[in-house]
């Protein structure tokens, strides 16, 4: 076998598989999305009347959903820089435990996580049941579960091992000594901070918030199970490839929500490059 | 083979011996034995709706091996059916409504009543429902019903509503549970707050009216939940002191959480439901899927469904031979009575009817109750 024949004998696995498992459905589904159906039967066609009630009838929990998904990206990925600074620049010996403890937060389930929080959060939950022992409040607060703040922190907790560990990735690739001759040449912490370590860790934290919006924009679980009476688009797109049968309004739905999601990361990724530059 | 087996298997004296001359010649190996090679049934249902069939060595002993797959919600049987599930699933368990549309669909087999001898211990209410026999034939074999009370913790709610409207009240106001059941939701909604004569029947703007309730309701909810486990839990733990909605057996979930809830049936009734074990076209296990519909009715797993999971049985010899406590959880000596409180109703159109609402303008319309 040659040199050059090599890679591609090597990668054609894993390409194979992602091609089957991505590629091809991805490219049905967006082939489907403008077909229409007929009681119950799906009628190829070129069509955007799926697109058009898209944008007729879902825009309102599309901007919630799309501004709940940056609420929880921007807590994320401030949470996890902070976590990531902790580990790297204060508590250096410290590090490799702080970036396994990560980790060993990723082995929990996710609907473990979910249910987790329920059993904190809930009327007679650890929380409520604290805060009530300390004499703090008189009843249970309600507001903390069934509500958009316990699907933020639900989806935080799922969220923030893939904030922290590429924004940590970054800061590694920060030599000491450049922070140290920024201190040198008489930068302030802030300054350092704002020239050196943010701009270093821009490609981290654009992963970061990639990772974390659109965990929670495509979620749908996690509204049912903590938000209460919480609708994001996931809970109206997932009933069309179940109890609606309609698969090419869902397919639309998705790509509308992917291609708007995109457009935030890379708005996102801009502003970063923007604020680096400064 | 348990007594209960015997008993719904009464054995004449000729059939005894004709049985004990047939097992004499097979042991002296005369005669062919019809033997079941080992059968792997693929089952999409209700969790613990296989129960029945597993809680004691029946399937080991005719060499079965179900392979279950638990479904969330009706609809995933017809999307499991028409999505590469034909040819590959023997069994599902669809809520009567459903039985019409996978008929219509050609997903589901006409039941073939020689095939399933238990049928004739069923509660004639049963079997005779229209929608499982849609267009005048048996579509599915019925083993389990029940209704939608509305649930509640008697520590917190002494007295309970009298009405379902009560839930509007502002003492209620983030107190109610609601479970996200389209078409359990809507019918309710319907008999409550609409004029017609059945609640499946709806024009357009009845059906926004039921809508309307619904989120109503939905604004005094502390919580739209994604199963009726999920409703038990929020009960159980206080999160809410009543619900829109219910289900007898979430009484059992919360006696198991340690929990006392109770149900009622408000002055406007509600609907009741019609569980079924359906055979799959092209199931590739037909014998093997009939003789286990025909087993689910049998008396000793109806009795198991009865006394395990609380749930309301339809093998009158079943019901007989319940201990009184279990049996006056249901009302099965008064069927009819229960059939004027819980309405036995059709499903939606599924084709247009005139100015009736179809299934499909249902599903769109309860969007808006999502994402209210």
């Amino acid at each position: 076998m040659t040199g050059r024949a090599l890679p591609l004998v090597l990668t054609s696995p894993s390409a194979v598989i992602f091609a089957a498992t991505f590629v091809a459905p991805f490219i049905y589904f967006f082939v489907i999305s403008f077909w229409t159906v007929d009681y119950f039967d799906m009628v190829p066609g070129a069509s955007l009347v799926n697109y058009r009630e898209m944008a007729e009838k879902y825009v309102g929990v599309s901007v919630y959903t799309l501004w709940l998904s940056a609420v929880t990206a921007l807590i994320t990925v401030v949470a996890g820089f902070v976590y990531a600074f902790i580990a790297r620049f204060k508590l250096p010996g410290y590090a490799d435990l702080m970036i396994f403890v990560v980790l060993v937060t990723m082995f929990g389930g996710y609907l473990m996580k979910i249910y987790a929080w329920k059993t904190i959060l809930g009327n007679e939950g650890v929380l409520n049941t604290a805060l009530m022992a300390a004499g703090l409040i008189n009843e249970p607060v309600s507001a903390l579960l069934y509500s958009p703040g316990a699907v933020v922190v639900t989806l935080l907790h799922f969220g923030l091992p893939f904030a922290v560990l590429p924004i940590y990735a970054s800061m590694r690739g920060i030599k000491d000594i450049e922070v140290e001759v920024a201190h040198d040449l008489g930068a302030t912490a802030s300054k350092t901070f704002t020239t050196i370590i943010v701009p270093r860790c821009r490609p981290g934290i654009v992963t970061a918030f990639s990772f974390a919006f659109l965990i929670t924009a495509g979620d749908y679980i996690t509204p049912l199970l903590v938000g209460g009476k919480q609708t994001l688009i996931g809970n109206l797109i997932a009933p069309q490839f179940g109890m609606q049968f309609n698969w090419p309004l869902g397919s639309a739905m998705s790509f509308v929500m992917l291609a708007i999601s995109a457009v935030v990361i890379l708005v996102f990724s801009r502003l970063m490059a923007w604020w680096c530059k400064i | 083979m348990s007594i209960e087996l015997f008993k719904s298997h009464p054995m004449s004296r000729r059939s005894a011996m004709k049985t004990g001359l047939a097992a004499a010649a097979a042991a002296a190996g005369l005669v062919p034995v019809r033997s079941y090679a080992a059968s792997t049934v693929t089952f999409l249902g209700w969790q613990g709706y296989d129960d029945p069939l597993v809680f004691d060595d029946w399937v080991k002993s005719k060499d079965i091996t179900l392979n279950t797959t638990y479904i969330g919600n009706n609809d995933e049987i017809v999307t499991k059916l028409r999505s590469g599930g034909i040819g590959t699933i023997d069994i599902v368990t669809p809520y009567m409504g459903y039985i019409p549309l996978l008929a219509r669909l050609d997903l589901i087999l006409p039941i073939d009543k020689s095939k399933v001898p238990n049928l004739a211990k069923i509660i004639p209410l049963f079997l005779n429902d229209a929608n499982v026999n849609p267009g005048g034939v048996l579509h599915s074999v019925p083993f389990t019903w029940g209704s939608g009370p509305m649930m509640y913790d008697p520590a917190a709610l002494p007295t309970p509503p009298e009405s379902w409207k009560d839930l509007l009240k502002p003492e209620f106001t983030g107190k109610v549970v609601m479970m996200d059941d389209p078409l359990g939701n809507m019918m309710l909604a319907a008999l409550i707050a609409t004029d017609a004569k059945k609640p499946t029947m709806l024009t357009q703007a009845q059906l926004e009216q039921a809508i309307d309730f619904l989120i109503a309701v939905k604004k005094q909810s502390r919580a739209v939940t994604v199963s009726w486990g999920d409703m038990a839990d929020v009960l159980s733990r206080g999160d809410a002191i009543v619900s829109f909605s219910g289900w007898e057996t979430i009484k059992k979930f919360c006696a198991d959480k340690g929990k006392k809830i109770e149900y009622t049936f408000p002055k406007e009734g509600t609907f009741a439901w019609l569980d079924s074990y359906c055979i799959a076209k092209d199931a590739p296990n037909l014998d093997v899927a009939y003789e286990i519909a025909n087993r689910v009715i049998d008396v000793a797993p109806q009795k198991r469904l009865a006394e395990n999971a609380i749930q309301a049985i339809v093998n009158t010899e079943a019901v007989a031979a319940l201990d009184p406590a279990i049996r006056a959880i249901y009302p099965y000596d008064s069927i009819e009575d229960f059939g004027k409180r819980a309405g036995f109703y059709s499903f939606p159109p599924t084709e247009p009817e005139g100015d009736l609402t179809t299934f499909q303008q249902w599903m769109k319309s309860y969007e808006r109750f999502k994402s209210a």
